[in-house]
């Protein structure tokens, strides 16, 4: 990946910016998202629905009820589902779209976190570190697509999110993610996601041949997924939101946060300029009592 | 020359309530903070906290709930007196920091039982329990009825309460215990009772008052 002068000028600026309103923790835990490095090309042309991908995250994860799903009722996202198929029946056809966080550049999830146990990870995707939870579900109220998901106790509110990790511990040792590795009809493909946009975008070429709906989403949408998908209908057909965006909200959140901040500080402020002057006036004015010696101790 | 503290200005059970309502706050604010502010969310790993804060927060409105059913004439009175505004409160207003920084007492108008700072004061308590309430209800018990988006929005309803009533708490704490003038205020808070001298000075209107009923 090249870095050209302007970039690294305004990666600096961006981090300095970051490190100067924010303190040190956070502006560690916040390293902006890249929208290069690695990701996954999805293509709902090619799949035939077999659940392998679902049977390989749920083996290699260790999330329990293994069983084969019902096709016709596909489990949702859940903490020990991460990866599940939305069914679309294409004329006689079934088409399915795998369904998992989509590792997005511009992460809602990532800019409510309040624990920072989510995070941008330099290989492109959101890693997501459970210890740090705190299962305020922030995440699952403000992700576009509704992707994370908590289960949680009704009275104490503890609960614990869990979602997709791109199979962290196997990316970085240069392996696939276990779903990628285990799709045996290149449904899912993973690569460095510079290449698999050009590849994504060479398919839909084709398809338009035939199906003038076909598309690639997830290459600009929220800043660019991590998780790219070659549909042959619109988005919605396939559960995406067609226009996905980082709700309002997240960003009232972020200005409000620092309007707080302002405020707190001017009121102390104010106070030790009113401590100052009020104190001042009190020795030099009447009030009932001691103050009167006072005062003639000042003339 | 120590001042005779004699004139009765709150009652064991409202001193009570308030020493309860402050605490429970109190710790609403920390185990909300770390959630609210940004690089300090820490602490709230685990979930703990939010058991802590929901803890807090049956004390804070129960407090409230328990006195106003065992006292119910005292807390209509109280919010009598914070939805009552005249033009009494504008000269107030207009005097204020003349007041407030110079100790000039010439164009204060005589006040009641609370002044018109104390009744912006239970105002903002008020307004924004009732914020905190709605928000806080809907993001606890119908987190997976109501939509996502109205969710959001409770989020930053609740931060915004919160930021009002922390930086009235600042000024309400600030006037009690620190600022110069204000030198029977705390201890008020704590046995219920202040000098004639302070009483006709700082509110002079109830003072008036209560010294009439008294003969």
């Amino acid at each position: 990946m090249e870095l050209t002068r302007k970039d690294f000028l305004k990666a600096s600026a961006g981090a300095a910016g970051l490190l100067l309103l924010q303190p040190p923790a956070l502006a560690a835990a916040k390293e902006p998202q890249t929208q290069e490095g690695m990701a996954m090309l999805v293509d709902v042309t090619k799949c035939v629905s077999c659940w392998w991908c679902y049977a390989a995250c749920k083996e290699y994860n260790k999330l329990p009820e293994t069983v084969r799903p019902d096709p016709e009722q596909p489990p949702p996202l859940s903490p020990i589902v991460w990866t599940t198929l939305k069914p679309v029946k294409e004329g006689n056809e079934w088409h399915s779209r795998k369904q998992a966080c989509n590792h997005c550049t511009d992460a809602a999830c990532v800019e409510v976190c309040p624990t920072g146990a989510l995070s941008y990870n330099k290989l492109g995707f959101v890693q997501y570190d459970k210890e740090k939870c705190s299962g305020c579900g922030y995440c699952a109220e403000f992700c576009p697509f509704g992707v994370p998901q908590l289960e949680s106790n009704e009275i104490t509110g503890a609960a614990v999110m869990d979602k997709c990790t791109f199979c962290i511990d196997r990316v970085t040792n240069g392996e696939q993610p276990a779903c990628a590795a285990a799709c045996p009809t290149g449904a899912i493909k993973f690569g460095k996601r510079a290449d698999l946009v050009k590849e994504g975008k060479e398919r839909v070429a084709v398809l338009r041949k035939t199906n003038t709906s076909a598309m690639l989403y997830g290459e600009k949408e929220l800043g660019g997924l991590h998780i790219m998908y070659v549909l042959d209908d619109s988005p919605e057909v396939y559960g995406l939101p067609a226009e996905p965006e980082l709700p309002a909200a997240a960003t009232v959140r972020d200005i409000i946060q620092w309007v707080g901040v302002g405020a707190a500080i001017a009121v102390i402020a104010g106070f030790g300029i009113n401590y100052i002057i009020a104190r001042e006036a009190r020795m030099t004015s009447e009030l009932p009592g001691k103050e009167q010696i006072k005062w003639q101790k000042h003339e | 020359m120590a001042k005779a503290r004699i004139v009765e200005r709150f009652k064991t059970r409202t001193i009570w309530f308030h020493w309860i309502h402050t605490a429970s706050f109190l710790v609403l604010i920390v185990t909300g903070a770390i959630l609210f502010l940004p690089g300090i969310g820490a602490p709230a790993a685990g979930g703990m906290t939010r058991f802590i804060h929901r803890i807090a927060v049956v004390i804070f409105v129960a407090a409230p709930v328990i006195y106003s059913f065992f006292n119910p004439r005292m807390a209509l009175h109280f919010i009598k007196e914070t939805l009552t505004w005249g033009k009494a409160d504008l000269d107030w207003a207009m005097a204020a920091p003349l007041y407030y920084f110079g100790g000039a007492e010439e164009n204060m108008p005589p006040q009641g039982h609370v002044n018109t700072g104390q009744k912006m004061w239970q105002f903002i308590v008020i307004g924004t329990g009732i914020l905190f309430l709605i928000s806080g209800f809907i993001m606890w018990f119908l987190k997976d009825i109501v939509a996502t988006g109205l969710f959001q929005w409770c989020v930053i309803v609740h931060d915004v309460a919160f930021i009002l009533a922390f930086l009235m708490l600042l000024v309400h704490i600030y006037l009690g215990i620190i600022h110069p003038r204000m030198t029977e205020s705390l201890r008020s808070m704590w046995d219920g009772k202040i000098s004639k001298e302070y009483a006709s000075s700082h509110y002079g209107k109830w003072y008036d008052e209560i010294s009439a009923s008294e003969k």
